[in-house]
């Protein structure tokens, strides 16, 4: 996503037209569906803000930290009541520990490394109440054989084309549940789209 | 053989990233005190990274940060080489268990995307740029503390770098030219086999040769190469092919014009001129960075990171002066890095401005433009 992440006013049309306005649907059930009034919400990768927006206005408290500067120029003017920092999803150790009711993660989880993404997950559960809710909501590789082999053949040539724009290619996020499971998450939700290439995921952590 | 294929893909293509697995790796066999130096995850890089610290003997700890499988300087001029990136490699490598000491060494050349104050301050560690080239790693490491000697400081366009990157603009442009070429071999036989080999001929004189050749870099000495080749190929097609003369005027406008595209698009493979497409095709250099001295704190961090030795800093009172402007390749790292701000461009830092980055930036650009303006 790299092209439409360096122009933040055409990332979300250009999100929404990749996920076939599958997103806009997503951000509502996450604000909607998972997320109370007066919630305290992270919301890692929060781009432009459009989600922190539906948050907020369901009465919760928002902290939206992204990678990119620019994102967050276009998230202030989107969402002034919202606490927004630069940082990377690497370091949110630095938000203090048990704070969070819910931590809130949309097409962003798939752009860390492996590594990373372990790490954040690791921090996240420190982050979370007891009883709090990781909800991340990406790009998958589908479960079905038959639409993982339609996913790739879209895919390829979506691939070749960014790589030959940005020198980048889009990701999915791979082994989600391992991942989850690892890091002391249990997955209590699953809702797949889009033939299963985008999934909702809602996770705790597991009682010892 | 698929190690070769791979090998050999990772020789010509270099433009298209290829990505080994972040993290730690151990040069040697580190301790609690041996140097942590960090490194990009573009495999080609990685792998001469580790045999030249064996071959020097040295043990270190080496961090590969997530750079998104593209080399040092094109993933810090593109952003994927940035503070950010190094943070993240620092806490996901657990290095701080390790080592009983908090320095860093950074390749020079990713001073475009790192800020060594923010890096500082986000993680605790002391970061430094190193040398330009691994080789200088193990000269750099006996100056303890110190900034690199000059010499290790810039970047060069030896011989060996020249043929390298000849074949490599040879197999990049065959890339975009093999379909154009079948496609015209239907009224001009044999134009695909021919242009082939021509191409890479082209490729690797125009890099090679490009010191020898009259002119600016760019299409000027592109152009005199064309020049110089299609008299060598009359002399050959009226000696020894007997070509007609019009066959021969074709193929001479031809290598003119493979050669004059190559010479343009030779600078973004060269480390040592900016691939500015005005400046390629016009020569006109419009390149300006200036120190405000009221605000220059002689730090000497410009003077340190650049590769191209724009800045010294006066003997008086070491503040910073540009002395080498012409050599400026526009790649930014002295704002990156200035902790005043006291230097001032007319291009925008952080960049990679080479052709292929052009069209992206150009629609980045007039984003960043709108949102320094505060227009939507």
């Amino acid at each position: 996503m790299k092209l439409l992440e360096q122009t933040p006013s055409k990332y979300d049309r250009g999100m929404r037209i990749l996920t076939l306005g599958r997103i806009d649907r997503i951000k509502h059930e996450v604000a909607s569906r998972w997320v109370e009034p007066g919630h305290h919400v992270l919301e890692v990768g929060c781009g432009t803000g459009t989600l922190a927006a539906l948050m907020c206005a369901r009465g919760a408290k928002v902290v939206g930290i992204d990678i990119s500067e620019e994102m967050l120029v276009e998230a202030r003017k989107n969402v002034p009541e919202t606490e927004l920092i630069h940082m990377t999803a690497t370091e949110i150790d630095r938000l203090g520990t048990s704070r969070f009711d819910r931590i809130v993660a949309t097409l962003s989880f798939s752009e860390l490394s492996e590594d990373e993404l372990d790490l954040v997950l690791h921090l996240s559960s420190g982050l979370l109440k007891p009883g709090g809710k990781l909800v991340v909501a990406d790009e998958v590789p589908p479960r079905r054989r038959w639409a993982r082999l339609l996913a790739c053949l879209v895919r390829w040539p979506l691939a070749a084309v960014t790589l030959l724009l940005t020198q980048n290619t889009t990701r999915s996020l791979k082994k989600a549940e391992e991942s989850f499971e690892s890091a002391g998450f249990e997955i209590v939700c699953r809702k797949d789209y889009l033939l299963g290439t985008l999934s909702l995921i809602v996770a705790e952590r597991k009682q010892c | 053989m698929l190690n070769l294929l791979k090998d050999m893909w990772l020789l010509f293509g270099r433009l298209f990233p290829f990505p080994t697995k972040p993290g730690l790796r151990r040069a040697g066999n580190p301790g609690r005190y041996s140097p942590v130096l960090v490194t990009c995850n573009f495999e080609l890089t990685v792998r001469k990274v580790l045999q030249t610290l064996k071959r020097g003997g040295i043990d270190a700890w080496l961090l590969v940060a997530p750079t998104k499988g593209i080399n040092v300087w094109c993933a810090a001029g593109g952003g994927h080489f940035t503070t950010d990136t190094v943070v993240s490699i620092i806490k996901t490598s657990g290095i701080k268990n390790l080592v009983d000491h908090r320095e860093l060494i950074l390749p020079q050349l990713s001073a475009v995307g790192v800020n060594i104050w923010a890096l500082r301050e986000r993680t605790g560690w002391k970061p430094r740029f190193g040398p330009v080239y691994i080789e200088h790693m193990a000269a750099y490491l006996q100056y303890e503390g110190k900034p690199p000697e000059k010499e290790l400081r810039r970047v060069g366009f030896p011989l060996r770098d020249r043929f390298v990157m000849g074949t490599n603009l040879g197999f990049n442009s065959l890339l975009f030219f093999a379909l154009p070429f079948l496609i015209g071999s239907i009224w001009v036989s044999g134009l695909w086999w021919k242009s082939i080999p021509l191409l890479f001929l082209l490729a690797v004189l125009n890099s090679v040769l490009v010191f020898w050749l009259p002119g600016k870099p760019g299409v000027q000495k592109g152009g005199a190469l064309g020049l110089i080749v299609s008299a060598a190929f009359v002399l050959l097609s009226q000696t020894i092919w007997a070509m007609g003369p019009w066959e021969t005027l074709g193929w001479m406008g031809w290598i003119i014009l493979l050669a004059t595209y190559l010479g343009y698009d030779l600078p973004s493979w060269s480390p040592l001129w900016r691939a500015d497409v005005k400046e390629l095709l016009l020569g006109v250099r419009n390149t300006r960075v200036e120190v405000i001295q009221g605000q220059c704190i002689g730090c000497g961090l410009c003077e340190i990171v650049c590769p191209a030795g724009v800045f010294e800093l006066d003997s008086n009172d070491r503040k910073s002066m540009v002395v080498r402007l012409d050599a400026c390749q526009a790649c930014g790292a002295c704002i990156e890095n200035c902790p005043k701000e006291a230097i001032v461009n007319n291009f925008r830092s952080g960049v990679c401005s080479c052709p292929t980055c052009f069209v992206i930036n150009s629609i980045k650009s007039t984003n960043k433009d709108k949102l320094a303006t505060g227009k939507t």
